[in-house]
């Protein structure tokens, strides 16, 4: 693949408007209120700006899926989320907005106590690790340029750090603006470009119904199917991973953020007619990818850098520039995002509400500037140990889930009395479960596949654990009150 | 209606939804530099 110098200036010229924006971006900070959440200014549009770019980082991941299963990734990464973004939207969104408070584990406090925050700001801290993303920037570094896996780590870290300490969230959310429209227009513009090389349906069902050309490993024939070859199992499990939404510090991070009680709501509602335009495109360039390939008219390296393979062959100089330049910004805005919240969940979270309430805002802002260098840091270890960026989401997602989604749950909708000691052991033995069972199925590993127990994922059983302890120590504990 | 012409319009509406949120950020950006003058 060649890549011309003007596309890569327009790489560099990405990240010099961060540096820039860093380094300016300092002048809107007056307060830790700044420093957290903008100053609770976020208007609708910038409010959709920086959910919808947050929320997609995993655009190799997604890739993936389109290039291997076809259509079914728009079912399993769209389709069941639109149904989890409503609900948020509808019941969640003003109450979280009302609350006027910073993090989940703040919420956590409010509904159980002090102890319920601690284990929710380290469960929260595992969930917002940015390391899948950091290593997907490093995938896409090294493809582009060639430079090793370690000192592209490195070097997206410093950037990262740079805009991210200077800023606090406002550096977040103004780097947000300019990645969204990035990442829109680098997708908007490859698919009419892909219809016009390669041509329309006609060719996508020739190339993709003859299972006798360049594939061998995976079966295309109904790839432009609703359900793939995958079966309703493997379909489901996508929904309840969709249920991560629902405890995700980036939505509500973005909710205390707004200006008025009814931009969360507004802003939810049309950040999916976006996800929605942005996933059509995405698992349709993957689909191209694949026919592109199976009619032997594409070299790809692998699944993961599909997007990648395709661009470099169908898109001229100048439109390649900036759909790399979409790509790239797709990983950081939630990179960035992600480092931002695991860092308030040291400083906010445990410095100041746990180990020292009498900590002035200087002393928490300079805590989170430590907190975003220990985050990256532990990102960065994570990339270099782990090496794979579905691994990662898998695991840090099904324990994650399985420990704070019925707490949060049962605190927002349930109005009985509500006991922490439930919350705690809900918290703790649901993500014991998923972790026991992701053991469990590794020590029985077969050709490098974990084996679940009876075939089950590990997020089943955390959360029915986590359900189950929840509602009988809270029916034991606040009967025993009585 | 033709898979194609989905799939254009899907991307014409993309294109056209992220230009009319940035006109907005630039209509934000201008009153609230103004403000602060």
């Amino acid at each position: 693949m060649e890549i011309s110098v003007i596309d890569y200036s327009i790489i560099a010229g990405y990240f010099a408007i961060l540096f820039v924006i860093g380094y300016f971006v300092k002048r809107r900070v007056h307060s830790l209120n700044d420093y957290f959440l903008a100053g609770r200014k976020l208007t609708l549009p910038i409010f959709i700006a920086t959910l919808v770019s947050t929320w997609y980082g995993g655009i190799l991941g997604v890739g993936e899926l389109s290039f291997t299963y076809g259509f079914v990734n728009w079912i399993v990464n769209g389709f069941f989320w639109y149904f989890v973004y409503l609900f948020f939207a509808l019941f969640l969104a003003n109450k979280i907005k009302r609350s006027n408070l910073y993090t989940i584990p703040d919420q956590l406090e409010r509904f159980y106590d002090n102890k319920s925050r601690f284990l929710g700001a380290i469960f929260n801290f595992i969930m917002v690790s940015p390391a899948p993303y950091i290593l997907s920037l490093g995938l896409i570094f090294n493809f582009i340029f060639g430079i090793e896996l370690w000192i592209t780590l490195v070097l997206v870290a410093f950037v990262m750090i740079f805009y991210t300490i200077r800023g606090g969230f406002v550096g977040v959310v103004y780097t947000d603006i300019i990645q969204f429209i990035l990442m829109m227009a680098g997708f908007a513009l490859i698919i009419p470009i892909a219809i016009y090389t390669y041509g329309g349906f006609d060719f996508l069902e020739s190339a993709l119904s003859n299972p006798e050309l360049a594939l061998t490993y995976i079966d295309t024939t109904k790839h432009l199917t609703i359900t793939g070859t995958q079966t309703t199992q493997w379909i489901l499990i996508w929904g309840f991973i969709a249920f991560w939404t629902l405890a995700d510090p980036g939505f509500y991070q973005r909710c205390y953020a707004a200006k008025d009680d009814k931009i969360p709501k507004k802003g939810i509602l049309a950040s999916i007619g976006f996800w929605l335009l942005f996933d059509i495109c995405t698992t349709f360039t993957g689909i191209y990818a694949v026919a592109a390939y199976q009619a032997g008219l594409l070299e790809v390296e692998s699944a993961l850098t599909s997007y990648l393979s395709i661009a470099g062959a169908l898109l001229p100089p100048v439109v390649l520039g900036l759909f790399f330049t979409g790509l790239i910004a797709t990983v950081m805005s939630t990179a960035d995002s992600f480092t931002f919240l695991g860092a308030m969940n040291i400083s906010h979270d445990l410095y100041k509400n746990v180990f020292r309430k009498k900590a002035t805002d200087k002393q928490v802002i300079r805590v989170t500037k430590i907190g975003i260098v220990l985050s990256v840091a532990f990102a960065v270890f994570l990339s270099l140990l782990f090496k794979s960026v579905v691994d990662m989401w898998y695991y840090i997602g099904s324990i994650g889930i399985s420990a704070m989604i019925v707490p949060i749950i049962f605190g927002f909708f349930y109005k009985g009395k509500k006991s922490p000691l439930a919350s705690i052991l809900s918290m703790i033995l649901g993500s014991l479960t998923a972790l026991v069972w992701v053991i469990h199925g590794f020590l029985n590993a077969s050709d490098g596949w974990p084996v679940y127990i009876g075939g089950i994922e590990p997020l089943y059983p955390g959360l029915c654990i986590s359900l189950i302890v929840f509602l009988v120590v809270n029916v034991i504990h606040c009967r025993g009150k009585k | 209606m033709d898979l194609m012409f989905f799939l254009i319009l899907d991307s014409v509406a993309l294109m056209v939804a992220t230009a009319v949120l940035t006109y907005y950020f630039i209509k934000d950006f201008l009153k609230g530099k103004n403000k602060s003058r």
